[in-house]
C-alpha cells in the first residue's frame, strides 16, 4: 500500500520534471508575460528548491504554511531587486545549489525548527534565487508583464509544493514527502557538484 | 432605494462605452480608447484590484473611501496631466512601482489602518495613474472623454474586486487575498530594480 | 434636481453629438467568385456613413486589384466596387496573400470569401491586428466559428440601443424569477425574428426598424419611473410580455449585422446559430456585470444621491426620445 502510493507520487512528481527541463530556453529579450513565466521554471535547480519550500511549509503546518507564501515572493523579489540594480552578491550559484541540498535535507528529516530559524533559512535562499533571476533579467519593452509572469510562476511553483505537501496529513503521505525531500536533496547535490565542477 | 442607486451608478459607468460604440466603423471613440487602454494596462488594473481587495478586508466604509479617492484622484491626475503640466515618465514609473510595493505590502500584511487612510491610498493611486496615463504618448489626442472611459473602467474593476473580499470570513481565503498582495509588492520591487537598471516604464 | 437633470442632458448631448448609428457594426466585405474556369468576379463592399467612407484599400498579391474596377457605385450604406478578371493560370488564387491597406488604423473587420466553381469555399476574417491573409487550399472555414460567435458578442456589446433596453428591463423586474422569465422571453423573441429576418422571410426598412427600436427604449423609461414609484402597469406586472413583444423588433435589428454580409443560405444557417449564441453570451455578460455591480454597491453600502440614482432612467428616456426623433426624421427624409 505505502509503496504503491509512494510510487504514484514519484511518478506524479516526475511528470513535472521533463516539462520544466524542456522549458530551459534562454530568451534573448523579455518579450512578455510568457517569457516571464518561463524564466523561473527554466532551471531545474530553481524549481526543486521552490517546490521544496512549499513542501516544508506544509510539514511545518500553521503558521508557516500561510506565512511562507505571503513572505517568500517578497524576499525573492528583493533578491531580484538587488540583482537588477547590480549589487554584487558573490557565490549565488553555489548558494542556489546548496539551497537544494539544505531544503531537501530539512524536508527529508522533517525538521521542526523555531519559526524564525525556518524563515531565515528560506529567506536567505530565496534572496539568492531572486538575485540570480534579477541579475539575468534582460531588458525589454514590457517590463511589467515580464515581471508579472515571473512572480506568478514563482508563486505557482511554491503553491505546487504546498499542494504536494497536503499529503502530509496521512501517514503514507509523510513518508512520501520525506521521499520527495530525498529526491530534492539528490538533485541539489548534483547541482552543487556541477557548480564546483 | 439602494437597488436603484446601484443601477444608477452602473448605467453611468456603462453608458460611455455603449455610447461610443457607433464609432467602431470610423475608428475608436475617445471613451472607448480610454477603456481599451485601461484593459491593456496591468499597471492600471493590478494595483486597483489589490487596493480593492485590501479595502474590502477593511470593511465597507474603507471600500467606499478608497473608491471615492480613486475616482477623484484619477480624474484630478488626468486633468492635471492634460491641461496643467505633464509629469516625467521617470517620476510616474517610480511612483507606480512604489505604490505597488506599498499597496501590496498593506494587503500582504493585512495591516489595520483607518478607512480614511485607505481613502488616501486610493486617491494617491488614482492621482499617479491618472498623471501617468494621460501624460504619455499613448493617445494622439488626449480627451476628457478618454479620461472618463478610464476612470469608469477603474470604478467597475474596483467595485467588482472589492465585492470579492468584503464578505470574506474564511481564513484561507483571506490568506489567498494576502498572497495576491504579496505578489503585487514583489512586482513593485522588481519594477523598481528594472527602472534603476533600464529606465522608466512607458505603459 | 432640475439643474442636475439639465447638466446630465448636456453631457448626453456631448456624447451623442453626431448621429448615432445605433446597431450597425458593419464589416467590409471582399469576395472572389469563380464564374467560369478562367473568369473571376471580385466584389468589394466598403461601409459608408453618409458621404464618409473609411479608407481601406484591398490588394491581392497576384495584382488583380491593381486595375481599375469594372464597376463602382454607392448603394445604401456601402460603396461597391466590382472587378471582372480573366486569368489563364491554373490556380491564380492559392498561395496569394490578401492585404487590406489602412486596416490597422481602423476598428473594422473585413470578411473575405472565395467561392470556386467546384463548390469549394474559403472564409476568413481580417482584423486591424492581422490585416493580411494567405489563401491556402485547406483554409476552408478555418475562421468561421469564432468569427460569427465574436461578431454576435461584439454586435450586442457595442449596440447601446439593445443594452439600454436590457438595462430598462433589469430596472423594472423585482425578483430573480421575474428576471429569468424576462430575459428568456427577450431571448426567445429576438432569436425568432433574427432567424426569420436573416433568411429574408420578413423585412422592415432599416430606418423604420431603427425608429421602432428607439421607440421601444423610450417606452421603457416612464415604466421604470412608475415601477420605482411603486406604481402598477402591465409592463410592471408582466415585464416578460413587453420583453417578448419588443424582443421581436430587436431581433430584426440584430439581423442587420448578418444580412449586410449577404451570405448565401448554406453558410447562413451555421453563421446564424453562432451569431445568435454570441448575442446571448454578450447579453448575459452584460446582465452579469450589472448584477455584479449591484452586489458590489450593496456590499460597500453605497447610497447614491438621488440625481445619480435616477441617472440611468433618465439616460434611457433621453436617448430613447432622441433616437426616436432622429430616426423618425430620417424616415421622412428630413435629415
Amino acid at each position: 500500500m505505502r509503496a504503491r502510493q509512494f510510487l504514484f507520487l514519484m511518478i506524479a512528481a516526475s511528470a513535472l520534471i521533463p516539462e520544466t527541463a524542456a522549458a530551459h530556453i534562454v530568451k534573448g529579450e523579455a518579450i512578455g508575460f510568457l517569457s516571464g513565466v518561463e524564466h523561473p521554471i527554466s532551471g531545474l535547480d530553481h524549481v526543486i528548491a521552490m517546490v521544496a519550500v512549499g513542501m516544508w511549509g506544509a510539514q511545518l503546518g500553521r503558521p508557516a504554511i500561510w506565512l511562507l507564501p505571503v513572505t517568500f515572493p517578497l524576499v525573492m523579489a528583493f533578491g531580484g531587486f538587488l540583482g537588477l540594480i547590480g549589487v554584487p552578491l558573490p557565490g549565488s550559484e553555489i548558494a542556489i545549489a546548496l539551497s537544494g541540498v539544505c531544503l531537501g535535507a530539512v524536508v527529508l528529516l522533517e525538521s521542526q525548527p523555531p519559526l524564525w530559524v525556518a524563515a531565515a533559512l528560506v529567506g536567505v535562499f530565496g534572496l539568492f534565487h531572486g538575485y540570480a533571476h534579477g541579475a539575468e533579467l534582460p531588458p525589454g519593452q514590457n517590463a511589467l508583464l515580464y515581471s508579472a509572469g515571473f512572480v506568478l510562476a514563482t508563486g505557482l511553483l511554491h503553491a505546487t509544493g504546498i499542494a504536494i505537501g497536503v499529503v502530509h496529513r496521512w501517514p503514507w503521505g509523510r513518508v512520501a514527502l520525506r521521499g520527495a525531500g530525498a529526491a530534492v536533496l539528490c538533485g541539489g547535490a548534483f547541482f552543487l557538484w556541477s557548480a564546483f565542477a | 432605494m439602494k437597488w436603484r442607486a446601484a443601477f444608477g451608478a452602473a448605467a453611468l459607468v456603462l453608458l460611455p462605452e455603449a455610447a461610443q460604440a457607433h464609432l467602431v466603423i470610423t475608428g475608436m471613440g475617445p471613451v472607448y480608447d480610454g477603456m481599451l487602454h485601461f484593459g491593456l494596462s496591468p499597471e492600471d488594473y493590478l494595483p486597483i484590484v489589490v487596493l480593492a481587495f485590501f479595502s474590502g478586508l477593511r470593511g465597507s466604509s474603507a471600500a467606499r473611501m478608497a473608491l471615492g479617492g480613486l475616482v477623484v484622484g484619477w480624474l484630478a491626475g488626468g486633468l492635471v496631466a492634460m491641461y496643467v503640466t505633464s509629469v516625467s515618465p521617470e517620476l510616474t514609473s517610480v511612483a507606480t512601482a512604489m505604490l505597488f510595493l506599498v499597496l501590496g505590502g498593506l494587503l500582504a500584511s493585512n495591516f489595520a489602518v483607518s478607512a480614511r487612510a485607505v481613502g488616501v491610498a486610493g486617491a494617491l493611486l488614482g492621482l499617479v495613474r491618472g498623471l501617468a496615463d494621460l501624460a504619455g504618448t499613448a493617445f494622439s489626442v488626449p480627451h476628457t472623454l478618454t479620461l472618463i472611459g478610464m476612470t469608469a473602467s477603474g470604478f467597475v474593476v474596483f467595485s467588482l474586486a472589492a465585492s470579492l473580499t468584503l464578505p470574506l470570513k474564511r481564513a484561507w481565503l483571506i490568506v489567498a487575498a494576502r498572497v495576491s498582495g504579496s505578489w503585487l509588492a514583489a512586482l513593485g520591487l522588481l519594477l523598481l530594480g528594472w527602472i534603476v537598471r533600464y529606465g522608466p516604464i512607458v505603459g | 434636481m432640475k439643474r442636475w437633470l439639465a447638466a446630465f442632458s448636456v453631457w448626453l448631448a456631448v456624447l451623442f453629438g453626431g448621429p448615432a448609428f445605433a446597431h450597425e457594426v458593419r464589416p467590409a466585405y471582399l469576395e472572389i467568385t469563380q464564374t467560369a474556369p478562367k473568369a473571376y468576379t471580385v466584389i468589394w463592399k466598403l461601409p459608408t456613413m453618409g458621404d464618409v467612407a473609411i479608407h481601406l484599400d484591398p490588394r491581392i498579391s497576384n495584382g488583380w486589384l491593381g486595375r481599375e474596377p469594372a464597376d463602382q457605385y454607392a448603394a445604401a450604406g456601402f460603396l461597391i466596387r466590382t472587378w471582372k478578371i480573366t486569368d489563364k493560370r491554373k490556380d491564380p488564387i492559392f498561395g496569394q496573400t490578401i492585404t487590406i491597406g489602412g486596416l490597422p488604423d481602423t476598428m473594422t473587420d473585413v470578411y473575405f470569401r472565395v467561392r470556386l466553381l467546384d463548390g469549394r469555399q474559403i472564409d476568413a476574417i481580417l482584423r486591424p491586428e492581422q490585416p493580411s491573409y494567405t489563401i491556402t487550399s485547406e483554409g476552408r472555414g478555418a475562421f468561421a466559428v469564432p468569427t460569427f460567435l465574436l461578431l454576435g458578442i461584439e454586435h450586442i456589446l457595442t449596440g447601446p440601443d439593445h443594452l439600454l433596453f436590457v438595462l430598462g428591463l433589469l430596472l423594472i423586474v423585482r425578483s430573480i424569477r421575474a428576471l429569468v422569465k424576462t430575459v428568456s422571453a427577450f431571448t426567445v423573441a429576438h432569436s425568432i425574428t433574427l432567424a426569420l429576418a436573416s433568411f429574408g422571410l420578413i423585412t422592415l426598412p432599416i430606418p423604420l426598424l431603427n425608429a421602432l427600436i428607439a421607440l421601444s427604449i423610450l417606452f421603457l423609461a416612464p415604466e421604470v419611473i412608475r415601477a420605482q414609484r411603486g406604481g402598477d402597469s402591465l409592463t410592471i406586472r408582466y415585464p416578460w410580455v413587453v420583453a417578448f413583444a419588443f424582443g421581436l423588433l430587436h431581433g430584426m435589428g440584430f439581423a442587420s449585422g448578418l444580412t449586410s454580409l449577404s451570405l448565401d443560405r448554406g453558410a447562413l444557417v451555421s453563421a446564424l446559430l453562432l451569431f445568435n449564441i454570441g448575442v446571448e453570451i454578450g447579453q448575459l455578460a452584460f446582465i452579469a456585470l450589472i448584477l455584479g455591480l449591484i452586489r458590489a454597491f450593496r456590499l460597500m453600502e453605497i447610497s447614491w444621491p438621488r440625481p445619480l440614482a435616477n441617472a440611468p432612467t433618465y439616460a434611457i428616456g433621453i436617448l430613447g426620445a432622441f433616437w426616436t426623433m432622429q430616426y423618425t426624421a430620417m424616415l421622412f427624409g428630413v435629415i
